[in-house]
């Protein structure tokens, strides 16, 4: 394979992806078969009302859930099929996670919050600390380094929250509605600051979201609809500027 | 993670909730202070015990006597010493050799002023009598033929020729007592045997010998070695042998040896090495007899007290697990959190298993501290609350008897033990909480 041929290969690939919950004696199906590939440096859109199976989607893409049935690959690995050591592993290497709620832990500073990634894997703490405390400052929280979640805004929240998904240099990071709790301004900078750091890192993102005016920073936005995707379509807009 | 994150992690977790952790901690104080006090006293009681049968003897010797029936076949001879001295356990032997004869007068005193009617002579091994455990009073063991060692209150056993018949004899019971039955307020003998010179004279079958010996020292009464060391004379067993021989004329007859003294290394040794002995086919004698039973009940008793505080130790142990839970149960979204940010399964076992670890730790350590201090101050009122007497409660003395007895290792294990009860505690709650899915962290509120 040529390094052209290993750029194509998708970063992502979803084969024939089923996921069925028991509630009481009947069997929901959440994903009826799914397939789906996405490149490397993508923005990926998953959009979908609530109910669609899109939130299901992303618990399949991310490892957090196990398939009934099929196998979801990142970068060849089949996660699906990892304990659950190897996928905590994986986890620290590949992955980022940025959530609807922020999920910053509550006692720790902004710096501890967004260096947590590192601290799992065993970084030194002046070492890891002081790369919090670089990314921070990119993402416009310099004045907030040490401040506790609590004393911070959820749009100063969600950008320790990007600091934290991003400061692994994660292959791929899943957003799950990131701006669901703020203002549309914020929304605005917040998705602005997360599409310039996957361009600058050659990273690939999967947007999970019901708002279809996010749909637009994504090059790629897949419509999931009762658990299946009708259209997976190439962001034209997004293409032609 | 590393070591020092968790143990960061851990603290940062303890103090979040504050009021909580001190009670969860207070538990454990508690428990443990209740063992490590229950415990000291039981230990203090056996002590006690041990130092009053200690007066009445010494507690490691074994003495052996020859078999009833079946003469011929168990003899006390050099063989059995030889044997006996090669056992595990056995410190030092020595036979011990009676002289039997119908008159044994002691002399002392310039013109043989004072008279002892009757004098119990025995011969041992003087060269191994340091090893065997007998205690001087004055003077050192005899090594040289013509010295003995006499017993502690030989004196008493003389008349004194020139006062006046029944007014002749100094009675040493003739003192008070206190309340442990100890002899206080004892008249003075009229001589010391240490100064004065002292003649043996035998009779035995028309043989009458007469001996000049020397007094070197002076024996301590331990009844476990013999009624020698009160009130009779101990001389090397060649030199007894030489007497005997000289009593018994022309006709030669064997000496055999009385009994056998034997001292072990240690208390616990004595039983097995009774045992060993009878095996031989030997009779035995030792404090253990009496020992072992009152052993026997201060252990009980020591179980029973222990037993006691274990109980209030594991309702803190209670404390720690519902502690755990609740905390668990709170930081369940957290837990997701850190799954989804790749924390490993272990790691967040560790962190909860450290948790509970460390309530353990400090309630043990607290507890520890505060009842070396309570034992104490226990020991202080029972020896009277005097400045003088608080290094002998912290440390104790030959002569003191202290109520309680915190060792080392009994703080040392009361730690670990706390240590234990909070891991074991915690190890539920960890596994519930390793078992919760990184999904929770994606869940809405």
């Amino acid at each position: 394979m040529s390094p052209t041929d290993l750029r194509s290969r998708p970063i992502i690939e979803v084969k024939d992806v089923r996921k069925e919950y028991p509630i009481g004696d009947e069997t929901v199906v959440a994903l009826k078969r799914i397939n789906l590939n996405v490149m490397r440096g993508e923005i990926c859109c998953i959009f979908g009302t609530s109910g669609s199976g899109k939130s299901t989607l992303l618990n399949q893409l991310a490892g957090m859930e196990k398939p009934t049935r099929g196998e979801v690959r990142i970068g060849g690995v089949p996660i699906s099929r990892l304990n659950e050591n190897q996928l905590a592993a994986f986890r620290q290497k590949h992955l980022g996670f940025v959530f609807q709620s922020y999920n910053l832990l509550p006692n720790l500073t902004a710096t501890e919050n967004v260096a947590l990634p590192l601290l799992f894997r065993g970084v030194p703490r002046q070492q890891r600390e002081a790369a919090a405390r670089k990314l921070l400052c990119r993402v416009g929280l310099s004045h907030r380094l040490d401040h506790f979640p609590g004393q911070m805004s959820g749009g100063q929240q969600q950008r320790a929250g990007i600091a934290r998904a991003f400061i692994a240099r994660p292959d791929v990071v899943f957003a799950d509605e990131p701006t669901g709790n703020l203002d549309s301004k914020t929304t605005v900078e917040i998705m602005d600051m997360i599409c310039t750091f996957a361009r600058d890192y050659h990273q690939t993102i999967i947007l999970v979201t019901h708002d279809p005016e996010m749909a637009s920073y994504a090059d790629r936005i897949v419509t999931l609809i009762d658990g299946e995707i009708i259209r997976n379509e190439v962001n034209q807009k997004e293409k032609s500027q | 993670m590393k070591p020092k994150d968790l143990f960061r992690m851990c603290i940062q977790n303890l103090l979040r909730r504050k009021s909580r952790t001190f009670l969860t901690v207070l538990g454990v104080f508690i428990g443990c202070c209740s063992i490590v006090i229950m415990v000291s006293l039981g230990i203090g009681m056996k002590e006690s015990q041990e130092k009053t049968l200690a007066k009445m003897g010494d507690l490691t010797i074994i003495t052996v006597n020859a078999p009833q029936s079946g003469k011929g076949k168990s003899k006390l001879d050099d063989k059995l010493i030889k044997r006996l001295k090669n056992l595990e356990g056995v410190e030092a032997v020595t036979a011990k050799l009676n002289l039997d004869a119908e008159v044994v007068t002691l002399l002392a005193g310039s013109s043989k002023r004072f008279i002892s009617d009757w004098a119990s002579v025995v011969g041992i091994d003087t060269d191994e009598m340091e090893r065997l455990g007998y205690r001087l009073v004055e003077g050192n063991t005899a090594h040289r033929s013509g010295e003995v060692v006499v017993g502690q209150y030989l004196a008493y056993n003389f008349r004194d020729t020139m006062r006046p018949e029944g007014r002749n004899m100094v009675d040493r019971w003739s003192g008070d007592m206190d309340e442990e039955g100890n002899l206080t307020n004892v008249p003075p003998p009229y001589l010391d045997p240490m100064k004065e010179k002292l003649t043996l004279e035998v009779e035995s079958e028309g043989n009458k010998v007469t001996l000049p010996i020397t007094a070197v020292g002076m024996s301590k009464e331990d009844y476990s070695k013999g009624g020698e060391t009160s009130d009779g004379i101990m001389m090397s067993l060649s030199d007894l042998r030489k007497l005997v021989e000289k009593l018994q004329g022309n006709k030669k007859k064997a000496i055999p040896y009385n009994s056998v003294l034997v001292k072990v290394t240690g208390i616990d040794q004595v039983e097995g090495v009774e045992k060993e002995i009878k095996s031989m086919g030997y009779n035995t004698e030792s404090m253990e007899s009496i020992r072992k039973p009152m052993e026997q009940e201060a252990r009980q008793k020591q179980m029973m007290l222990g037993g006691l505080g274990a109980i209030s130790l594991l309702v803190a142990a209670l404390g720690i697990t519902n502690t755990m839970i609740m905390s668990i149960s709170e930081r369940t979204r957290e837990i997701g959190i850190m799954k989804s940010l790749g924390c490993y399964v272990t790691d967040i076992r560790v962190m909860f298993l450290s948790e509970a670890g460390a309530i353990g730790f400090l309630g043990g350590l607290i507890g520890c501290i505060v009842s070396a201090a309570a034992s104490i101050t226990i020991n202080l009122v029972s020896l009277g609350m005097d400045p003088d007497n608080l290094l002998p409660a912290i440390v104790g003395g030959e002569e003191i008897q202290r109520v309680s007895i915190v060792p080392p290792w009994l703080l040392l294990f009361a730690i670990v033990f706390s240590v234990f009860i909070g891991l074991g505690s915690g190890y539920y709650p960890a596994n519930k909480a390793v078992r919760i899915p990184a999904l929770e962290a994606i869940k809405s509120e």
